[in-house]
């Protein structure tokens, strides 16, 4: 059957985050969607939809309109990469690459340090269009822009971190992404999502909604999420192609490794001052549930919000936490495995940016922290990688994906990280390396909440001791 | 702005309403005073780091019994907006940061006890710093993580503000905070509809219009806002309320998704006592100013001048003429002045003027010194010198 009456006007356009249809009738859209997508916009007075339905729509107008149609939709062109430096990949990348690309969209599930990347260039190369790739922090987006410009020989475009410049080729953090894809949407035909088991977030989202790409790459180690919502993934990205399993990985590319767990003791004060503040934080419970049996956390901090009370009590908890992460004797243990490991390239992860502070300035070894900026961020790294710093001190700036220098040690200092948290953290660690087998420290606060939670990150099977 | 963790909104399960968090004079009055201390505890801290600020803010308000952690928090950082801190923008502080931790890496590790294989203390290790960089040790350490947020120090406190005016600014950016979380605004308006429309599109969103009793009703989301309920312009709405807090003659009702995806109602009017810093030009120029309080003095024969009272609208554009001059009999006729601009805005103003030809009668009042500038557009037009008169305007409205 022929639609050519009404084809002629037919125009699909890209519309800040959405697509734009006009000249087609709502039957015609009826039968090419069930259920429609399509919804009537009387301001713009025509059909409006999510930009992500763009590959679909035109798949479908091709396809059932016999007369041609307006596509003003893909700003894209081929790209041609001045040179191509791609490693050769292992047969688990490929087998990637080529499951990836019989739909062209989807998730690619490996653990850390398996090469990730590498696989996503071979992607990007193969394809020969344009790209943006997503990731989670800053310090990621560039060292994506590095990946890439040793890999094809293209000074990538970056959007975030006070720059935007978009070119063919582009790195972004989700959220820049989330916030320009209105404008930039229809600029690229594949998006590569690092590190993916971010995207499901309500805004975030946008940035798989209101980009045009047909094309899509999703790539983590861990795809889960607390909230559930990584059934999401296969709308926003596509279904998983391909998944490798940790234990696979563990000693064929990851470093064979051990799992020290040390305890330190308060001291004398701080023991007396965390005895208090529990005390001020249980008295306080226990007051309230001579009347109020169920009375709880969330009920405290409910009402912290109108009880001078219940708000000295939340102080003291938090005061408390602030205490089993800054002990001190954490810092002489710190010292001891620094003697211990003398000569040795040491990372140190801590729970909060004031311990990782404390550590900075009690051995004077730079800290990654997120009020860095670029420049430090890599004379830091840089300089670890180059030996002119034995020692490193981060947070969560380094939690996911970004490149570490060859190391066998690391010390994490306390700490409330969830198991996804410590699972990636030891991934950066584990990395093959000439060091061979790697140390991996824990240190908690003994008689503290610090032990329970140490007890709940042993859960994941990434820590069981073989 | 302040950000969605100092944001404190009330939720009326029952009605499905929600009421941004408020302090007024009648109900709150204990925290004028409260205000006031935390005003002079900035203007007593000219140098302290942002940190010990917030502490003493903190310690001011604790004891108040309503007054929750977001509260404090909200306050602080409306305190923080309206003072300037130092930056540390020539990143003084990592470039000290790299000198001190290079000089200690060979060092490294600087211990408590040194022995026959770790001779290289903590303490004396600074000290040598210390007298390399010519700085003493304490003073290094001080600065050394400057650039750091909470320890930037204050240089400029809260010049213009007094208690009543914190309270107020606590007030609008409580509402703000709560659009956030809009889907949609819908306003009907009576009149300043120049004025909202402005802001609207400062706030790039995007609006449908329809007449409503003697005004218009205007609603305004974002392009993706048709295909799905989406948070993702309320950030746009709350840059767009003090815009609208400024202008007369409103109401507003915002959707906002709260607890459980549920929607509640946002209403607000200039009742509500709202006010915000926007400053809004009376007219667009002189010209217009002197035609209107001309107006009032003249006779006039029924006719009623309106500024900006009528709308034209073709999907997202816009067309809002000068004037509307309104008789019992003769029904409305739109008045546009076109004044002495540059050629690039009399183009564009004849583009708009002719796509809106057909929407009313409308009446050019073109200054003779451009009038050449304008192509003829099939509307009556009069020209003027230096000065529109009332009486160059009525005889023409004898014509009709």
């Amino acid at each position: 059957m022929s639609h050519s009456a009404f084809a002629n006007s037919v125009r699909l356009a890209f519309d800040q985050g959405t697509l734009t249809l006009s000249g087609v009738s709502e039957s015609l859209l009826k039968r090419l969607w069930e259920p429609n997508i399509w919804v009537s916009d009387p301001r713009s007075k025509g059909w409006r939809t999510d930009a992500i339905h763009y590959g679909e729509v035109a798949k479908r107008f091709s396809l059932h309109l016999a007369a041609s149609w307006i596509d003003d939709v893909a700003d894209w062109k081929p790209v041609v990469f001045p040179r191509q430096n791609l490693h050769s990949l292992r047969r688990d990348q490929a087998d990637a690459v080529n499951a990836w690309f019989a739909t062209r969209r989807g998730v690619v599930v490996m653990p850390t340090g398996t090469g990730k990347t590498e696989v996503a260039l071979h992607v990007i190369a193969r394809l020969g269009g344009s790209v943006l790739v997503v990731s989670p922090v800053r310090d990621l987006m560039y060292q994506w822009h590095d990946r890439i410009l040793a890999a094809t020989g293209i000074d990538a475009g970056i959007i975030g971190d006070g720059v935007h410049r978009v070119s063919p080729i582009s790195v972004t953090t989700y959220d820049s992404a989330s916030i320009h894809m209105p404008r930039i949407g229809n600029r690229f035909q594949l998006v590569v999502f690092d590190e993916c088991h971010h995207l499901p977030g309500s805004v975030r989202q946008d940035a798989a909604r209101m980009s045009a790409a047909p094309f899509r790459l999703g790539l983590t180690a861990t795809p889960q999420r607390r909230d559930g919502m990584e059934v999401l993934l296969d709308e926003l990205i596509g279904p998983r192609v391909y998944t490798q399993a940790i234990e696979s990985a563990r000693g064929k590319t990851l470093a064979h490794y051990d799992i020290v767990r040390m305890s330190v003791h308060l001291s004398e004060e701080e023991r007396e001052r965390y005895k208090m503040l529990g005390r001020t934080v249980a008295n306080f419970i226990a007051e309230r549930r001579v009347d109020d049996p169920g009375y709880d956390w969330q009920t405290l901090c409910r009402d912290s919000g109108s009880d001078p009370k219940a708000r000295a009590a939340m102080l003291a908890f938090h005061a408390k936490r602030s205490i089993e992460d800054r002990a001190t004797d954490k810092l002489r243990l710190i010292e001891d495995l620094f003697r211990l490991h003398a000569g040795e390239p040491v990372i140190v992860f801590c729970g909060s940016n004031a311990m990782a502070r404390d550590v900075s300035l009690r051995f004077l070894v730079p800290c990654l922290l997120s009020h860095c900026r670029k420049r430090e961020r890599k004379e830091i790294l840089a300089g670890f990688r180059e030996g002119r710093y034995p020692v490193i001190v981060a947070n969560r700036v380094l939690d996911e994906g970004v490149d570490l220098p060859e190391v066998n040690v690391a010390i994490v200092v306390g700490g409330g990280s969830g198991t996804r948290q410590a699972l990636q953290r030891l991934g950066r660690v584990l990395r093959k390396n000439r060091f061979g087998r790697a140390c991996f420290y824990e240190i908690v606060t003994s008689g503290t909440r610090d032990e329970i939670r140490s007890r709940d990150r042993r859960r994941s099977d990434a820590f069981r001791k073989k | 702005m302040l950000t969605k963790e100092q944001s404190i909104l009330h939720f009326d399960f029952q009605n499905q309403r929600v009421h941004p968090d408020r302090l007024t004079r009648k109900t709150h009055a204990h925290y004028l005073p409260l205000a006031q201390q935390m005003l002079a505890a900035y203007r007593q801290g000219v140098g302290q780091p942002r940190r010990t600020l917030h502490k003493s803010i903190r310690l001011i308000l604790q004891n108040t019994d309503d007054c929750s952690t977001r509260r404090i928090a909200a306050f602080c950082k409306l305190l923080d907006d309206a003072s300037e801190y130092r930056k540390d923008t020539a990143s003084k502080a990592a470039k000290l940061r790299e000198r001190v931790f290079l000089l200690a890496a060979t060092k490294h590790p600087l211990v408590q006890a040194t022995d026959q294989l770790f001779d290289h203390a903590e303490s004396e290790v600074k000290q040598q710093i210390a007298k390399e960089l010519n700085r003493e040790w304490d003073e290094i350490e001080s600065v050394l993580f400057n650039d750091v947020i909470e320890f930037h120090p204050l240089i400029q406190p809260p010049k213009e503000l007094d208690a009543g005016g914190l309270l107020r600014c606590y007030n609008v950016a409580q509402t703000q905070a709560a659009l956030y979380g809009a889907l949609s605004m819908t306003v009907w308006a009576e009149r300043d509809f120049k004025q909202i429309m402005r802001y609207a599109k400062l706030a790039r969103l995007m609006h449908s219009i329809e007449p409503h009793g003697t005004g218009y009703r205007l609603r305004f989301d974002g392009p993706a806002s048709v295909v799905r309920s989406t948070r993702r312009y309320g950030v746009a709405l709350a840059k767009f309320l003090p815009g609208l807090l400024s202008a007369e003659g409103w109401r507003m009702q915002a959707t906002v998704l709260g607890p459980m995806q549920q929607r509640y109602a946002l209403r607000l009017s200039p009742r509500d006592g709202l006010r915000s810093e926007v400053r809004n030009d009376d007219f667009d120029s002189d010209l217009e100013k002197s035609f209107y309080e001309a107006w009032q003095q003249a006779e006039t024969a029924g006719w009623v001048l309106l500024r900006e009272a009528t709308i034209l609208h073709q999907g997202q554009s816009v067309f809002m003429p000068d004037f509307t001059l309104r008789h019992p009999i003769h029904g409305d006729v739109l008045l546009e002045i076109v004044g002495f601009w540059t050629p690039e805005y009399l183009q564009e103003k004849g583009r708009t003027l002719n796509r809106f030809r057909d929407s009313g009668r409308i009446l050019l009042a073109i200054s003779h010194s451009v009038a050449e500038s304008i192509p003829e557009l099939g509307m009556p037009r009069i020209e003027y010198n230096t000065k529109l008169s009332p009486a160059r305007v009525l005889k023409y409205l004898k014509t009709l």
